[in-house]
């Protein structure tokens, strides 16, 4: 145990930089393009009034300074203040905040969705190896992971909201029905990836000895399946949760805006179309520290259930 | 030619695995027989041909506005195959000339960061050491974050238009690229050809093009394909949150986006851009899959 816990103190140390330079990078994505205060400064502002707004927000200091001062500013939970239209003088801090709750609704239940039809199936397919029931499995599998979440999205509201009429179309007006087709959206997608990883993986556990083994004392195929195999199997699916955070958080952008969901990728799409750099920024770096920390998650959990890994 | 010049010329053709004329003999011979790569070539090839032909097929034009009401919204019909948009626009000339914006977008976006990819994985690679230290730390930044993220933030911060996506995406993906080749190189340069050559006295750019690269070039080759697929999703989906391709320019991901408005009296404005979509993005990823297969089976860890 003393090895795991070295091993995630470890990790833990060397994503602060990787934090830090991202922290950099969202920095000098709006730093150097263009002039922030160009959008921000009322039209037909003339070039005093320019400069004095230059100067109440600090752009006219040099590029070190005003990356110290984003840091330290940051570090006390002051992410600037929202210049767009519907969200001016509010500061980006408590924007995230109030929106963030509805993200991780969303990923939570994509998550579910996506493990509960993933997982299942995988299992089926890899039972059934080059059965007409795998192949189709597997055109599933390409057709899903090929297609774009946001025509996906688009297909699912046709059918559900338009023909059928069961499910409201956008926003949270509905309560819970409301983040039924966005979370399923997100979760078909990567179902299709969790579908092969689980087929891959217990196509080979099956075959090892050990199960061979098991058979031969005449156990019943299903519980050298889900007593047995499953146990072994299951886990490269589970390891890969951590990573999985890092494709929900991309596909989240897109599939609420899809939907009018209200949560950091809807805030990040209307921050971008109002050029809201302040805001584009939290909302960047509050994915981007999201994507890291399920990075983080997923080698803690690796090295959890595999000790090789923190040995070496 | 020194005698020199030429023993080193000899070696370069002389590889266990890869070259260019072992790859693409492996490639036409083994890949005739699967079938993935077969119908993923098949689909690229109409789309291909479809998107080359658009201006010259009486499709009408894709950006012209219809001022008549009357000619807006229609549905599928035989002048219009795919119906009208909201602006009585031909639905199926717009998919044809956004096949155009998006094959040139992925394949040009795939290019850059490949030659971004190369440069980097063959230096790190090569040289190992600290130089290896430093670029990985680079490369494993970039592959940390789901590339469609990091094009958004970049095209977002370069504001929207069709050069500044081609760029976002290129800066966004390369670090696949990187890694592929950086694990080859740090093989490839431990093999006796490699020695040999320096031997001879070759210098380390000469040693890492022409022996270590060619021998990188099936796994470059599938990443491509994929990756093709992967720019093209990138690039609509920026396209639909209004930060990609810019209208008038017709482009899937703007077509949809404008269709969801129109989803109960006018469902094929959001339909017909996405079945071409899913066509390409499948064929790019077919082929792929396929060659994968075909050419390196120990690859398929590669992707989940």
């Amino acid at each position: 145990m003393a090895d795991l816990v070295s091993y995630v103190v470890r990790k833990i140390m060397l994503a602060i930089p990787v934090i830090l330079v991202a922290t950099l990078i969202v920095f000098l994505l709006i730093y150097l393009t263009g002039d922030p205060i160009a959008s921000m400064a009322p039209p037909h502002a003339d070039p005093a009034e320019m400069q004095q707004l230059r100067v109440k927000y600090g752009f006219d200091k040099p590029f070190y300074e005003q990356y110290g001062i984003f840091l330290w500013q940051m570090m006390h939970g002051d992410l600037g203040i929202s210049v767009g239209r519907n969200t001016k003088n509010l500061q980006v801090g408590d924007l995230l905040v109030q929106k963030l709750p509805r993200t991780l609704e969303l990923m939570a239940i994509g998550l579910t969705i996506s493990y509960s039809i993933g997982i299942p199936l995988g299992i089926f397919s890899a039972l059934r190896q080059n059965s007409i029931a795998d192949r189709s499995v597997m055109v599933f599998t390409l057709v899903a992971y090929a297609m774009p979440s946001f025509w996906l999205g688009i297909l699912l509201m046709m059918l559900f909201v338009v023909r059928l009429g069961w499910l409201p179309a956008e926003g949270t007006i509905g309560g819970f029905a409301s983040i039924i087709l966005p979370a399923m959206t997100l979760g078909i997608g990567n179902a299709a990836l969790t579908t092969r990883m689980m087929r891959s993986s217990m196509l080979e556990v099956i075959r090892q000895d050990y199960i061979t083994q098991l058979r031969s004392r005449g156990l019943p195929e299903r519980e050298i399946i889900f007593r047995h195999a499953l146990k072994n199997a299951i886990l490269p699916v589970i390891t890969v949760i951590g990573l999985d955070i890092g494709w929900f958080v991309a596909g989240a952008v897109v599939v609420e805006t899809v939907f009018s969901w209200p949560g950091i990728g809807m805030l990040m799409t209307n921050a971008i179309s109002n050029a809201d750099f302040p805001l584009v920024r939290g909302c960047i770096l509050i994915l981007a520290i999201f994507v890291i920390l399920g990075n983080l998650m997923a080698d803690i959990f690796y090295a959890y259930v595999d000790p090789r890994v923190r040995l070496g | 030619m020194s005698p020199r010049k030429s023993l080193n010329d000899r070696l370069a053709t002389w590889k266990i695995s890869g070259g260019f004329k072992q790859t693409a003999a492996d490639i036409l011979e083994r890949g005739g027989r699967n079938k993935m790569v077969l119908i993923g070539f098949a689909v690229i090839a109409v789309v291909v041909a479809l998107a080359l032909l658009a201006p010259v097929l009486p499709i009408g034009s894709p950006t012209e506005i219809n001022a008549d009401p009357a000619l807006a919204e229609r549905p599928p019909a035989w002048n219009h195959w795919f119906g009208t948009d909201e602006r009585g626009r031909d639905i199926f000339s717009r998919v044809l000339w956004g096949a155009r914006v998006s094959l040139s977008v992925g394949t040009l976006a795939v290019f850059f960061s490949m030659m971004i990819g190369v440069v980097l994985g063959l230096t790190a690679g090569y040289f190992g050491g600290k130089v290896d230290y430093f670029i990985s730390g680079v490369i494993d930044l970039f592959w940390t974050f789901p590339a469609f993220l990091l094009a958004l933030a970049f095209a977002a911060a370069l504001g929207p238009s069709l050069s500044n996506v081609i760029l976002a995406i290129s800066i966004s993906y390369w670090a696949g690229f990187a890694r592929l080749i950086r694990g080859q190189a740090l093989t490839v340069r431990e093999r006796q050809f490699v020695e040999a050559s320096r031997a001879l006295g070759a210098k380390n750019r000469r040693i890492m093009f022409t022996h270590v690269l060619p021998n990188c070039l099936a796994p470059l080759i599938v990443w491509a394909s994929i990756g093709v697929a992967d720019a093209i999703t990138i690039e609509s989906s920026l396209s639909f949150l209004g930060v990609g391709t810019q209208p008038p320019t017709p482009s899937w991901g703007y077509m949809l986006q404008r269709g969801i408005s129109y989803l109960e009296e006018a469902p094929w404005i959001a339909t017909f851009p996405g079945v071409a979509m899913l066509f390409t993005i499948l064929g790019f990823n077919l082929l792929g899959d396929g060659l994968r297969d075909v050419l390196d089976p120990r690859m398929k860890g590669l992707r989940r």
